[in-house]
């Protein structure tokens, strides 16, 4: 037993060692955007003397992270609602309704999983080029919910089937309609998973790089990752000016991961063990 | 439980009499709308295909109309010979592009780097279920690069692996000269996939850890009883009862190495430096958006979804086959 033990603690000693390298990348930008050049210069690693948040806000104002930070709030707060809103109606009806052809959508849903965007960017670019989308909040919107939507659908049909039918029975002998169910039974009681789905998409939508790049191609719609990507041609000199560009970046998703942790994980979790 | 059944009813089996008397309630409320409840009024009869019409609409618009769109786009020329047909050309000339075949390569060393991509946190994941102190902390600390975007992950590792940058520095401290991370073709391949596992290996790590709560942990104690060591319980007991999640990890490993390391690419190497970090998706958009061939970029897309198609079978047949061993 006490082999057990000491052979449990040398594990430690590697674990720490890769929890090191896991957050080291992270407070080594952290430092060097409080750092001024001439500090980064003359050394990397010294721990910043003062808070300077003068980067951080020249970042902010003059190379125009406030907007690209704003298109990315526009875009992702409306992809979300969209896709949760769809999504739970989806998965009600695939989960808990019986009609024909119910597992012919469903199937059809889950297909959309196997379509990467790599592989139908061309035609979609056009096709949102056609119907002048292209460039546009709702076209970015849409390429996100189409993306984004089989999995919701899966999450929301799968977490949906563990609710008893008895509690549909005794709303809809109460009087409810069809929507009225969803609306005063599924939409309240399918919160967690809906809280859930709902921040791993904001992750990927807020993360992605390559849609917005397609779907975005001017500066005044640029999403914020698009936005850190441009920053480096022009800071390449003023490394502390692109560190807080970064920074800026990521502090979002760190705030919610700091505080959602959980839901993230359960999130990803439920992805796998419901396949 | 079968996800739907050919019943032509809406109702959520209801019988006869609730039915009865949910349409007088209904009627009560909301008038004459829902009165015809017992035989389904038409309205409600609808309502399935109305709750899951906008979700299939998109999917199908979206999603599965453009991949036939652009099969047979790729069989259509670029430039002056924009919408003839030209056959096989575009497969053709995508054999002869050399940067293209060198994506096609780094598949190939994607597909070799992939059993360890599993395995680190798959051991990770032993380590943690098997209580090591502290657990709890390592699990938030690993899940908490996969979060991050591939862009911000990959101009953080720009400033830590610039030739004159941080991790330079500690080679140097210690005597072993520079590398050149990102600018050396035989070494930048292999740089970006290290960085796009080590930004991804959280993601995997929290999939096995659900795995291993469906594991009976009764073999485990009985495996601790009779004395076997950690490199037994896992060859013996770990393995053999996680088969289907590891599956699931390679195939969504493989997935994500496929399609999701653009980011990285286009901020730490843009392809380069002499192409070496092709892969089919910075192909694509190379061609499609810098190069105005769209007609190429879908031969290249298309090539793309056969070896996603390959993948996927493979995990049906890898799923499959670990099922049966359960």
């Amino acid at each position: 037993m006490s082999r057990v033990r000491l052979s449990r603690w040398l594990l430690a000693i590697p674990m720490s060692l890769l929890a090191l390298a896991t957050i080291y990348p992270l407070l080594f930008t952290v430092n060097v955007a409080m750092k001024t050049r001439r500090d980064y210069i003359l050394d990397r690693f010294a721990l910043t003397d003062t808070l300077r948040w003068d980067n951080i806000s020249t970042a902010w104002n003059s190379v125009g992270m406030d907007r690209y930070f704003v298109n990315s709030l526009i875009v992702v707060t409306s992809s979300v609602v969209l896709l949760l809103l769809l999504g739970s109606m989806a998965g009600f009806a695939l989960s808990q309704l019986r009609f024909r052809g119910s597992s012919a959508l469903f199937l059809g849903c889950l297909a959309g999983l196997f379509v990467p965007f790599q592989v139908i960017m061309v035609p979609l670019a056009r096709i949102m080029a056609d119907t002048a989308l292209i460039d546009t909040y709702p076209g970015l919107v849409l390429v996100f919910v189409a993306q984004f939507l089989p999995f919701t659908v899966f999450l929301m049909t799968s977490y949906y089937k563990t609710i008893p039918r008895e509690v549909i029975d005794a709303a809809r002998i109460d009087g409810n309609s069809v929507y009225g169910v969803y609306r005063r039974i599924m939409l309240p009681l399918g919160t967690p998973a809906l809280l859930s789905v709902g921040i791993l998409n904001a992750l990927f939508c807020w993360n992605d790089v390559l849609m917005s790049l397609v779907m975005m191609p001017s500066a005044e719609h640029r999403t914020l990752m698009v936005g850190v990507t441009s920053l480096r041609g022009q800071y390449s000199n003023d490394i502390p000016t692109f560190a807080s560009g970064v920074l800026i970046a990521a502090i979002p998703v760190l705030v919610v991961y700091l505080f959602l942790q959980r839901q993230i994980a359960d999130g990803v979790a439920a992805g796998s063990t419901k396949g | 439980m079968p996800i739907g059944n050919a019943q032509p009813s809406v109702r959520p089996v209801p019988s006869g009499r609730t039915d009865g008397a949910a349409a007088e309630a209904g009627g009560r409320r909301r008038g004459a709308g829902s009165r015809h409840l017992r035989g389904g009024s038409r309205a409600e009869r609808l309502a399935p295909y109305v709750l899951v019409a906008p979700a299939i609409l998109i999917i199908v618009v979206l999603r599965l109309y453009p991949l036939l769109l652009g099969v047979n786009f790729s069989f259509t020329g670029d430039g002056e010979r924009n919408g003839t047909t030209v056959g096989i050309d575009n497969y053709l000339e995508l054999l002869d592009d050399s940067l293209f075949r060198t994506a096609l390569g780094n598949v190939g060393l994607l597909v070799l780097l992939l059993p360890v991509a599993v395995a680190i946190p798959g051991l990770l994941a032993t380590f943690i279920y098997l209580r090591v102190p502290g657990h709890r902390f390592y699990r938030s600390v690993y899940f908490f690069p996969a979060v991050l975007s591939p862009v911000i992950v990959g101009a953080i590792f720009n400033l830590l692996l610039a030739f004159d940058g941080p991790v330079n520095a500690v080679l140097g401290a210690v005597g072993i000269s520079p590398v050149d991370w990102l600018g050396n073709p035989d070494v930048a391949m292999f740089v970006v996939v290290g960085v796009h596992i080590w930004a991804t290996f959280g993601m995997a790590l929290v999939v096995f850890l659900a795995g291993f709560a469906t594991l009976d942990a009764a073999l485990l104690d009985a495996a601790r009883v009779d004395g076997a060591s950690l490199v037994q319980v896992i060859r013996h007991v770990i393995i053999p009862g996680l088969s289907r999640t590891i599956a699931f990890v390679a195939v969504t490993t493989m997935v994500g190495m496929l399609t999701s390391m653009f980011g990285l690419l286009y901020v730490m190497t843009s392809g380069g430096p002499e192409g070496s970090t092709y892969l089919p998706e910075y192909y694509i958009w190379i061609q499609q958006g810098q190069m105005n061939r769209p007609a190429l970029a879908s031969a290249a897309s298309t090539v793309l979804f056969v070896i996603m198609l390959v993948v996927g079978l493979l995990q049906v047949k890898l799923l499959r086959r670990a099922g049966g061993e359960d």
